[in-house]
């Protein structure tokens, strides 16, 4: 009864993975004319946010993980493409959502809620997985905050 | 006795109450445990005269802490494996059975079960085949004698040889197939939570989960927040370097490809690359002849890039051209 933990795996890729699926989405972006305009600084801003968090995803391992799964079909959705899955992973996640609504009974299924709240497509998950999703998902945030950084420096006026 | 009673779900054995004189017997139906109220002895004479040699001798040995007991479950004779007595009084000797119980947690249970976590990793060792674990029903009046720890490797060892599990269940819990799994599952969330404290900063000095969980989530939120600062600092910057991409783009490739890959020498070299003028670049790519394992990857994506600013920028054919070189 008592299942032997297989060791999690929470390694990430390197740091130049993140970087170059974020810079490559970053050129994308420029190429698109109405990009550079100097008026619509928020529309651009969401944009670079969204290929932030798009090119982690990727990077991270693409649909192999719950939260980029998540994030990537968020974000095909407001662009209208479609993100293929494997169908096995789509009716698992389904069947998951429908029986994990009754569960905030727990004081710490509370505080999973909030942490389902923030990580992308942690509704679907149970509590050990979200838990591990969220290592994961801390530890590709941070290389990505740090891919940006170094970004930043590198491109600001010195 | 029957061994399907033994086995898992057993029902909530009601308020039994310990003998006064600290005797601990295990219930394998009350029926039974009323016949061994006047000791462990006539439980020892259902076993085979050798595993009881071994019970006298195991009962012997352990070194006396004031706070173990063991517990012992009676096999049924059906089952060959081996299980040991609980013996009276003598508190040090004994190892103490996982019981079921209704409502009576004792609050001593707690820092002794953390003590007794040490016991049993020595006490495995010297019984290794002698100590079984059962499920069955116990109550535990006696707070001084009795601790119950658990088992599961013992009960995951010995399934081969037995149709069901037998597990030890901490102290005032409950050994039916829920809790079972209940507790496994208690386990796994707690070993990923363990993870997640060792990842997020100053988080191992916090005790109790639910703080922990606050830790972790204001992390993440300060994570996000990151995001989307650095990204709006992006976007301020972004429309002044439509020419400083392409090196920063192309400079990229001598960068990534440096020995380490940690932050600081990202850092270091990223800078370094921007004001680097088109004259060195160059210098530096002929320098560089080295294979990268990202190669084919760069070459594609370099490429693809180089078409997309061509557009953009009529000056920076010189970096493009190179780069299509490697």
């Amino acid at each position: 009864m008592a299942s032997a933990d297989k060791p999690i795996n929470t390694d990430v890729p390197e740091k130049d993975v993140f970087a170059l699926h974020f810079l490559q989405s970053l050129s994308n972006l420029r190429r698109q004319n109405t990009f550079n305009s100097p008026e619509k600084t928020n529309d651009r801003v969401k944009k670079i946010k969204k290929a932030a968090y798009v090119s982690m995803a990727r990077a991270a391992g693409g649909t192999s993980r719950l939260w980029s799964r998540a994030l990537l079909r968020r974000a095909a959705k407001e662009t209208n493409k479609v993100v293929r899955f494997s169908r096995r992973k789509k009716r698992v996640t389904w069947l998951r959502r429908r029986s994990n609504r009754r569960d905030p009974v727990e004081e710490e299924e509370k505080e999973a809620e909030r942490l389902r709240n923030l990580v992308p497509g942690g509704g679907a998950m149970e509590t050990s997985k979200l838990i591990e999703e969220t290592a994961y998902y801390i530890k590709c945030l941070s290389m990505q905050v740090k891919v940006m950084q170094c970004l930043v420096d590198g491109l600001s006026p010195k | 006795m029957d061994p399907t009673g033994v086995s898992g779900a057993r029902s909530n054995g009601g308020g039994a109450t310990r003998e006064a004189t600290g005797l601990e017997s295990l219930h394998l139906g009350d029926e039974f445990r009323q016949d061994n109220v006047g000791g462990g002895f006539t439980a020892l004479l259902e076993l085979p005269p050798t595993q009881a040699v071994k019970l006298l001798h195991f009962a012997d040995s352990p070194s006396s802490s004031s706070q173990a007991a063991t517990v012992t479950g009676i096999v049924p004779p059906l089952h060959h494996s081996y299980e040991t007595l609980t013996f009276p009084s003598n508190s040090a000797l004994l190892m103490e059975r996982a019981a079921r119980f209704s409502g009576e947690t004792t609050t001593s249970s707690v820092p002794s079960t953390s003590s007794v976590k040490t016991e049993p990793a020595d006490e495995t060792n010297s019984s290794q085949a002698a100590v079984n674990n059962r499920s069955g029903k116990r109550k535990d009046s006696d707070k001084k004698t009795e601790i119950l720890k658990k088992k599961k490797n013992k009960s995951s060892e010995e399934n081969e040889k037995l149709p069901y599990v037998h597990v030890r269940a901490r102290r005032g819990q409950a050994t039916d197939s829920h809790s079972l799994a209940e507790r496994a599952r208690r386990e796994k969330i707690n070993a990923r939570m363990k993870l997640l404290q060792e990842l997020v900063p100053g988080c191992d000095k916090i005790q109790g989960t639910a703080l922990v969980l606050d830790e972790i989530i204001n992390h993440v939120q300060s994570l996000q927040r990151q995001v989307e600062m650095l990204s709006m600092r992006l976007a301020s910057v972004n429309p002044r370097i439509d020419f400083n991409l392409d090196t920063i783009l192309g400079s990229e490739n001598g960068s990534l490809m440096d020995g380490s890959f940690s932050g600081t020498a990202m850092q270091v070299v990223w800078p370094h690359q921007v004001i680097e003028t088109e004259q060195s670049y160059h210098q530096r790519q002929l320098q560089q002849p080295q294979q990268w394992p990202f190669d084919v990857l760069n070459q594609r994506a370099w490429g693809r890039e180089e078409d997309q600013v061509h557009g953009n920028d009529s000056a920076n054919l010189h970096p493009n051209q190179v780069k299509m070189e490697l």
